[in-house]
């Protein structure tokens, strides 16, 4: 079987710690900077080859085995789906290596944040390459692995140790407990390929041992989805990363191991099995997250807490169980990546300068920073869902599929939580903007590069809004993949 | 009968790991997470024997404990680093203590 070169690019991160250390020898540190802006951007690119790859193969699918066909071999099953999320997590990973090449230039041990930083990505699109349990699973550990020593990077404070430790045990007894059902998984169909799993599980009346690993499988992903009572380690871990983790984090990874949840979910069951838990965990966890968020003083907590809220909104696509709801799924994961992106590296912008979260603190500062406070508007729009940016666009989609699926309520929530939002993102631009009697202590604009990566970013968001054709197009193709390939999918391999 | 003594203690370990990470020490904390992660590499075991239909067993399983193994023990590294350092800010190794961040 053929492999293509795009792939290798999972194994591009690793050497970014060779021209790290060789950088540091040659007394120009300046060259790993730039060699993983590098890395990150050729991210993108292969998941462009690896795109038109697809679009030329038979079945539009890519299976790559290593080491043995599908059975015994680890095997990487590409899709619309896959190419989809991988593309999000490498566009967010390429636009926070540029950021960081300002944000981070008065830290040390840079070449340490760089490896950790390309191999998260690589993590990210990894898990939505892979096309068994276990070759999951490894690219989940390492996508987590990198995240908790970047949560706790600053490691000379004690918030970054403390959000670090809590969310290395939350992340790991989630990975553990995915991992006992994997074990009974592989018990139950002698396999852990998710076509052939598919294929001896997928439609067998449903027993005790089905339902433990539904719930094994809800619990271990959602830690990391941060699907609310799991969600704890989230509020702690975002605002104590540096920005740029904060934005990985939120903008790419909760939503990968949504995507982790979506892919089993689907393979193993019908829909009918675990949509209406779905549902119901989708209203505790906006419900919950948005009206916690309305009394926060920190404003990347804030973020965090807006961050559960559109996980709640992402899990009513998954609830559907149809194309539509998948395709809001997609359509939000993207936005998503690109708004709450923005949100945190524009957060960031200011953090970096004024060296304060607390809103109270930084009123009136977004006046000095107009095009910071320009961009992070834009953002707070699109996470409210305001016509005209991509969060209203794949709202409409998501709360449409709900109304498809038959649970109404659910669509009432949607939208009554999506309200409820806006009491706290308009406050805290209102706060950043506002009049203030104290002396502003920022002055002047944040560095340039970081302005531009904003902007490039805020006008992304706006043309996914205004323009949304061709991204729904992306989407559509892959739900179709997901709900109704599902077949082909299974075809592939068996 | 041995198929109740493996499954069962790979779930006794379950649960006890289940329980030993809610306790105060870090340090039991991160054993209670290996515990239930080699409950998990015990019943792949368990079930790669069980797959043998010509008196081999299934390498699959086998291998899969052997990455489960490498992939925990650098979960616990980046655990044991993160604990010496919480060690060095907070003076203890009680989880209850670090209770700067709330809500």
């Amino acid at each position: 079987m053929v492999i293509p070169t795009a792939i290798f690019y999972l194994f591009a991160p690793f050497t970014v710690i060779l021209v790290g250390l060789l950088a540091d020898r040659v007394k120009y540190p300046k060259i790993r900077d730039i060699y993983a802006i590098i890395v990150s951007g050729l991210g993108v690119v292969s998941v462009w080859v690896l795109y038109n790859m697809l679009q030329d193969s038979t079945n539009h699918i890519i299976v790559v085995a290593i080491g043995g066909n599908p059975p015994l071999g680890a095997c990487l099953e590409i899709d619309m789906m896959s190419i989809f999320m991988a593309f999000s997590a490498s566009l967010l990973g390429f636009f926070a290596t540029i950021y960081s090449y300002s944000y981070m230039e008065h830290d040390t041990r840079l070449t340490e944040y760089y490896t950790l930083l390309s191999i998260l990505i690589v993590g990210m699109m990894g898990v939505a390459f892979a096309g068994d349990l276990f070759t999951l699973f490894i690219f989940w550990e390492m996508m987590g692995i990198s995240s908790y020593s970047l949560v706790s990077f600053r490691k000379d404070q004690p918030g970054p140790i403390e959000a670090g430790f809590k969310y290395m045990v939350m992340g790991s007894i989630g990975s553990t407990v995915l991992f006992m059902g994997m074990a009974l998984i592989y018990g139950m169909a002698g396999t852990v390929n998710f076509a052939q799993i598919s294929s001896v599980i997928r439609g067998q009346p449903m027993n005790l041992w089905y339902y433990l690993v539904l719930v094994m499988i809800i619990v271990g992903l959602g830690v990391k989805s941060a699907i609310v009572p799991l969600h704890t380690w989230l509020p702690d871990a975002h605002p104590e990363a540096p920005s740029t983790i904060s934005a990985m984090l939120s903008g790419m990874l909760i939503e990968t191991a949504l995507y982790a949840l979506t892919r089993i979910t689907f393979v193993l069951f019908e829909p009918k099995v675990f949509s209406v838990t779905l549902a119901g965990l989708s209203v505790i966890t906006m419900s919950l997250a948005n009206l916690t968020a309305l009394y926060q003083k920190d404003i990347k907590r804030m973020l965090a807490y807006s961050s559960i809220a559109q996980i709640g909104y992402m899990l009513i696509g998954i609830s559907a169980g149809s194309v539509l709801g998948a395709q809001g799924l997609m359509l939000h994961i993207f936005n998503h990546s690109l708004m709450k992106g923005l949100a945190f590296l524009s957060a960031g912008n200011i953090v970096h300068l004024a060296q304060s979260r607390d809103m109270d603190e930084l009123r009136g500062v977004g006046r000095s920073m107009p095009v910071t406070s320009l961009v992070l508007f834009i953002s707070f729009l699109g996470l409210a869902g305001v016509p005209g940016t991509g969060g209203y666009i794949s709202k409409v989609f998501l709360f449409n599929s709900a109304m498809g699926a038959g649970y109404w309520w659910l669509t009432v929530l949607g939208v009554l939580n999506s309200a409820l939002s806006v009491g706290y993102y308009l406050p805290a631009m209102y706060k950043l903007v506002g009049q203030t009697d104290k002396k502003v202590t920022v002055m002047g604009e944040a560095p340039p590069l970081m302005l531009l990566v904003c902007i490039a970013m805020a006008i992304l968001v706006i043309y996914t809004g205004v323009f949304p054709s061709t991204i729904i197009g992306y989407a559509d193709a892959a739900s179709k993949a997901l709900v109704e390939g599902l077949n082909n999918y299974i075809g592939v391999i068996v | 009968m041995e198929e109740i003594i493996l499954l069962g203690t790979a779930f006794a370990l379950f649960s006890i790991g289940l329980l030993c990470v809610t306790r105060a020490n870090m340090i039991r904390i991160l054993l209670g997470i290996e515990i239930i992660l080699n409950s998990g590499n015990l019943a792949f075991i368990y079930f790669a024997s069980q797959k043998s239909n010509i008196g081999l067993i299934d390498p699959l399983g086998q291998s899969i404990v052997f990455l489960s193994i490498i992939t925990g023990g650098a979960v616990v590294s980046i655990g044991l680093a993160l604990i010496v350092n919480a060690y060095k800010h907070f003076k203890t190794t009680d989880a209850r203590k670090l209770r700067r961040l709330k809500w």
